[in-house]
């Protein structure tokens, strides 16, 4: 930490966290122009693409030392005083954007593990099965499924962790074209992952664009239904003609091992979350009116118990440890490297931590980079060689979300990178804040699960590995290569058209005249 | 506005240049500042010339008078009367 902060007696902490300034010159002045302010972004793209897209590393931990590694090389090529260059890290991790993104987050994480963890797949699997569906159409329902799941729990990663594990291989079983059936699970992932306002991409993208998150849910819905009606009508046709691979056996003993009516009872859940962030509550309160629905319901139907939702793993020796073990959420563990505390709250927010690190990173940088003048630099010369009017505005937000969103495998974290850029564009042209978080998760939702090296593909194709030592019918080259399934993830490749052809026909374009976006619930 | 409504508003295709009316009063951002009196504000493609929103407004939301539109060439003048807000990126 900068002692410049830290009560010496000049220290003015006013100067440290200046929020804004009036005037145009930049505030750090780099060695090579100011093009140089973009090293640590430009350092962290290069290290992310390397690390996740060439060595296929999806570590967000890595990530973070490649963000913290371009900030303290940065920091050589600054002319004069460091101390600038510091403080303007402090300035861009404490802008509202971060915490307000990972907060929700937060809140999300734990309600998105509450579901898992209390059945709801299971009851998506029940409802599959009692619909007795055969090989032609277990695609375009496993879509419509996924895509239900996702916009439940919001992270599309983990939904296709779940479907590839349960009704992958049932459909196979059946005798559905694997191929297909990968891209119809990713197709779900897509399509919640762009419209649950439990989603982090759906956060990100509202807190980026200065918009509430249920008013950005309601307002992309237009995109993300024709995308879906064309993408379920491509399932149901390419079912009908893709074959499978033809195994036998009985795909309905996958479904009733793990099926569960009472688990659709978190569609409620669901729908309280989804309800009441579109009627414009705080995303918040929302979502806590949603974890007290699906830990009520879950522990009064017997889905969860009280120990699943947190329970505290104490050493034998601990004082009250054994006394108390009688407690439901209190277990004495002989294993040392056991104690801590467990459960699906702590899990489910504890998968945020580490990317809530790194985007603090990412706005930091960012801040850097705005504040030497490279991001105006690239502003400027979009403005005259790229976005020289509305469409062209709008065709060049789609065109650099989708691009970084391709090359960067973590979605969340490019989405957070080219959020900046998207928001001055748009606002030069005076589009709403719905209309440029709609058009920046768009491509971040789609191209999240599109390539062998997107981490939506690349969590699916992990589950997937595990199959065959699950299944003895499961073989090796049962697995759905990566890049085969490519052309298969309908939505993805349908939602990035819906864009293009919105930005060229002016389809749901709304100016800030037209409507303005609530103001993004602040934290 | 009600649930549904929320979902269903902006199922259209809109203009790149909308129109506006004199007498309007509009909160946009401003885009550009060329001299010390006047700037430009980009509504998609209509443009207006803001008397009195100078440098200091670029980036910021302004509060504006419509004080001349022509609907052909889709260009007017307007009038700045306060700064509303400011760009989702301070800078």
């Amino acid at each position: 930490m900068s002692t410049d902060n830290g009560g010496s007696s000049e220290s003015d902490p006013s100067e440290s966290f200046v929020q804004g300034t009036d005037d145009d010159e930049p505030r750090i002045s780099f060695y090579g122009g100011r093009g140089m302010s973009a090293f640590p972004i430009a350092f962290f793209i290069v290290w992310a693409i390397v690390q996740t897209a060439f060595w296929r590393i999806s570590d967000e931990g890595g990530l973070v030392v490649g963000i913290l590694l371009g900030l303290i090389f940065g920091m050589f090529f600054v002319r004069g005083d460091w101390k600038t260059y510091a403080n303007t890290i402090f300035e861009g991790m404490t802008q509202p954007v971060a915490v307000t993104a990972i907060v929700a987050w937060i809140w999300a994480g734990m309600f998105a593990q509450l579901l898992q963890d209390g059945g709801f797949v299971d009851g998506l699997v029940w409802l599959a099965d009692a619909g007795g569906i055969g090989a032609a159409l277990f695609p375009a329902v496993t879509f419509v499924l996924s895509a239900l799941f996702t916009t439940g729990i919001g992270t599309g990663y983990g939904s296709a962790i779940a479907f590839v594990t349960l009704f992958f291989p049932a459909g196979l079983l059946l005798g559905a074209n694997p191929v297909l059936l990968f891209g119809a699970i990713l197709s779900g992932s897509i399509f919640g992952d762009n419209l649950a306002p439990v989603s982090d991409t759906t956060i990100v993208s509202a807190v980026t664009q200065d918009s509430d998150i249920g008013g950005v849910v309601a307002s992309r819905f237009k995109y993300v239904i024709v995308a879906a009606v064309v993408a379920l009508a491509g399932y149901l046709v390419a079912g009908q003609f893709m074959g499978g691979l033809g195994i036998g056996g009985n795909a309905r003993q996958i479904l009733i091992a793990e099926s569960e009516p009472i688990g659709l009872i978190h569609l409620l859940s669901m729908g309280v979350v989804i309800g009441t962030a579109v009627a414009g509550r705080h995303i918040v309160e929302a979502i806590s009116w949603g974890i007290v629905v699906a830990a009520v319901s879950g522990l009064a139907l017997g889905l969860l118990s009280l120990g699943d939702i947190v329970m505290f793993n104490a050493p034998t020796d601990a004082p009250l440890g054994e006394s108390l073990e009688f407690l439901p959420i209190l277990t004495v563990v002989e294993d040392p490297d056991a104690v801590g505390v467990g459960g699906s709250l702590i899990n489910g927010a504890a998968g945020f931590f580490e990317l809530a690190i790194l985007v603090l990173l990412i706005i930091a940088a960012a801040q850097i980079m705005i504040r030497g003048g490279a991001f105006q630099a690239i502003l400027d010369w979009s403005i005259d060689n790229l976005a020289t009017n509305v469409r062209n505005a709008e065709l060049t937000m789609v065109g650099s979300a989708a691009l970084i969103n391709a090359v960067i495998t973590i979605n969340t974290a490019a989405e957070v990178a080219i959020g900046p850029y998207i928001s001055k564009i748009g606002e030069r042209f005076n589009l709403n804040g719905y209309r440029r978080a709609n058009i920046l998760d768009g491509q971040t939702a789609a191209l999240g699960y599109i390539f062998p090296w997107s981490g939506g593909v690349l969590a699916g194709y992990s589950a997937m590995q595990e199959l065959p030592g699950e299944y003895d019918w499961f073989t090796a080259d049962m697995l759905v290569t990566p890049i085969d399934v490519v052309p298969f993830v309908f939505q993805g490749w349908l939602l990035v058209a819906v864009f293009v052809i919105a930005a060229l026909t002016g389809f749901g374009r709304e100016y800030i005249i037209d409507r303005e976006s609530e103001e993004v619930a602040r934290v | 506005m009600s649930l549904l409504g929320k979902y269903f508003k902006g199922w259209r295709f809109r203009d790149t240049t909308p129109s506006l009316e004199k007498g309007d009063v509009i909160e946009v951002f401003v885009a550009e500042s060329n001299s010390a009196t006047e700037g430009h504000v980009y509504v998609g493609d209509t443009h207006l010339i803001v008397e009195g929103a100078g440098p200091e407004t670029v980036e910021k939301r302004v509060r504006v008078r419509v004080t001349e539109f022509d609907e052909s060439s889709s260009t007017g003048r307007g009038e700045f009367l306060e700064v509303v807000g400011e760009s989702s990126y301070t800078s």
